[in-house]
């Protein structure tokens, strides 16, 4: 009677929740005009390593199917949904899709064990860079406010402002690896230790590395970053930023947002702006997202692509309270003698909009049972129930 | 919400990172008692919480805490997911592969298939896998030195201050691994709705370190 290892059971109180949740998310993003998409459970391994990073890669659930191929659990689902429409012939871009499913990764260290989460997302695949990533974080903010996440925030960076920094380090090839690796590991004594060691203590560009973890704000960060570094392109990424930040302000979500130049996401295949929503009740992000028209270029498309997922567990977790109307149950007990009848009455209210529960039991009579009260009755005529429901809401 | 609270760890690294705390600006307003685990005062803009040197990364991963100090050792041992911001050059030792004097690494390679004991398998089994060399991982609680004695090990991988405890046990370092020491370390999300109070906090904290 064992439980696979990393796997979860949900009980129905927490499942409502879930279920809840994942309606009214969904509801929110037929409203903006997406459109539902359900990506198969499994990929070929073959498919997900072109693109996944690393990290993710040791973390997947692979084995041999009969074909002999490997396959995978799918680990997200933008990669799936990516490599679906890349492939026919789908419609008119731009082209707006969400989905809602498990996502399959084994733990990302030993002492950890859950293995199957849940991610609700949108992909937004064919519109220009601001205007399909304006469009995403307003979703975004959307969806924390709908499911209803108090003071929660969103922090917009972009990879561009990482990259132009690596880029401009006098270091080979596989040093900047290293540079990488312990940026995306957090590992900041590290990062200080590998430059004394490279004698780049006193570069320029190794300063604003090392201030990753506060470079952020409001607006005016962007004109504080402007001068940290004379690079062209850099200063087009803030450009960009600015960008998208007047138009989320003009949306009127300016509260929500901070900027933070050092943002970093897990996933390689990101190459422009990235997000991260989050409340101060949980010490893990709850919606990440970002900018990947790589991805594309990867599968052989030239489109511009951006999305986001939501992490239901830990929306779970800060929403503590339980949502939505839990519907009142009548249990209707009846006699065999009476089974006819009472299958019929039950029908009938079900359809009415009751929640019916039948159950027969060994009594001359008919009774309805609720929390609140218990009415006994001899006959199903339709005047005397209206009566008896009547008394049962009392 | 400007308060942050900081997982403390009691053991080897305790004395040394009050110390640290109670030089800062706002550290005297601390008064530490025996038995409290949860050190609060007016005024204070921190909490502290006493807990084991095992668990410190655990609480800052969590969020439970917003900022831990805590041991090298234990981040390459349990890879948590959290910022690493500062070294605190407190409780310097090194990682080392040690084994009986006079046992070399070639020995060691020579035989074979080993077992290396350890208290920290997990890093034994990322270092073995960089090293290229095969063995079984011997998982103990302490008192590691004592297993190459008895053959229940042919080498350890533990951590080494004055190297005092392993001549008395006769053993020798065959390799450093890597240096260890105190870290400040920070809770992802924290570091995002606790920013300006955590900077505050780093900067303080870097301030001491350099009197």
């Amino acid at each position: 009677m064992e439980l696979v290892l990393g796997m979860k059971d949900i009980y129905p109180k927490e499942a409502r929740l879930r279920r809840h949740m994942t309606e009214s998310l969904s509801r929110l993003f037929e409203q903006w005009g997406y459109e539902p998409v359900e990506p198969p459970t499994m990929e070929y391994a073959h498919v997900l390593e072109k693109i996944i990073g690393e990290e993710i890669k040791e973390r997947l659930y692979q084995f041999v199917n009969r074909e002999g191929k490997v396959v995978c659990l799918r680990p997200e689902f933008t990669t799936s949904v990516a490599r679906m429409l890349s492939r026919g012939n789908p419609t008119l871009f731009p082209l707006r899709v969400y989905y809602a499913g498990r996502i399959f990764r084994y733990p990302s260290s030993p002492f950890h064990t859950e293995s199957e989460l849940t991610q609700i997302g949108v992909e937004n695949i064919g519109s220009p860079s601001v205007q399909g990533d304006g469009e995403v974080i307003a979703l975004a903010i959307s969806s924390l406010k709908r499911v209803g996440v108090e003071e929660f925030r969103v922090d917009i960076g972009h990879v561009g402002i990482f990259r132009h920094l690596l880029t401009s380090l006098p270091l080979q090839e596989e040093a900047k690896q290293t540079v990488k690796r312990l940026v995306k590991q957090r590992d900041f004594v590290a990062l200080q230790n590998f430059w004394e060691a490279t004698n780049l203590t006193h570069h320029p560009v190794t300063h604003i590395f090392l201030r990753f973890p506060f470079l952020r704000g409001k607006r005016e960060v962007l004109e504080e970053a402007e001068t940290l570094f004379p690079h062209p392109e850099w200063h087009r990424t803030l450009h960009y930023l600015s960008e998208l930040w007047t138009k989320l302000s003009d949306f009127g979500y300016e509260e929500y947002l901070t900027i933070n130049l050092g943002l970093i996401r897990d996933f390689d295949y990101y190459s422009g702006v990235i997000w991260e929503g989050f409340s101060p009740h949980l010490g893990y992000p709850l919606l990440a997202g970002g900018r990947y028209d790589e991805l594309f270029q990867i599968l052989g498309k030239d489109l511009p692509a951006c999305g986001f997922a939501l992490f239901l567990e830990r929306l779970v977790q800060v929403l503590k309270q339980p949502q939505g109307n839990i519907p009142e149950k009548i249990h209707l007990f009846y006699p065999s003698k009476g089974r006819r009848e009472a299958f019929q009455l039950a029908e009938k209210l079900r359809e009415q909009g009751y929640t019916v529960v039948i159950e027969e039991k060994e009594q001359s009579d008919f009774t309805f049972s609720t929390s609140k009260k218990t009415i006994r009755f001899f006959s199903v005529e339709t005047e005397k129930i209206e009566e008896l429901l009547k008394e049962l809401r009392t | 919400m400007n308060q942050i609270t900081i997982a403390l760890p009691t053991g080897r690294l305790k004395e040394e990172a009050l110390s640290l705390l109670t030089r800062m600006p706002h550290g005297s307003l601390l008064q530490f008692t025996s038995r409290q685990l949860v050190i609060e005062a007016k005024d204070s803009p921190w909490r502290i919480l006493l807990v084991h040197p095992k668990d410190s990364a655990t609480y800052v991963e969590f969020g439970a805490a917003d900022l831990g100090i805590v041991g090298k050792d234990i981040l390459l041992e349990r890879e948590n997911e959290i910022y690493e911001l500062a070294d605190l050059k407190i409780g310097r030792c090194v990682m080392v592969l040690a084994s009986l004097k006079g046992v070399s690494k070639e020995n060691l390679l020579e035989r074979g298939h080993i077992r290396i004991a350890t208290k920290y398998p997990n890093f034994t089994r990322h270092y073995l896998q960089e090293s290229g060399m095969s063995a079984d991982i011997i998982f103990l609680y302490g008192s590691v030195e004592l297993a190459p004695n008895i053959g229940l090990a042919d080498a350890i991988v533990d951590l080494v201050s004055t190297g005092k405890t392993l001549r008395e046990n006769r053993l020798e370092v065959i390799e450093e691994i890597v240096p260890i020491s105190g870290r400040l370390v920070a809770n992802r999300i924290s570091l995002k709705t606790k920013a300006e109070a955590i900077q505050r906090f780093v900067e303080g904290m870097k301030g001491v370190l350099q009197q």
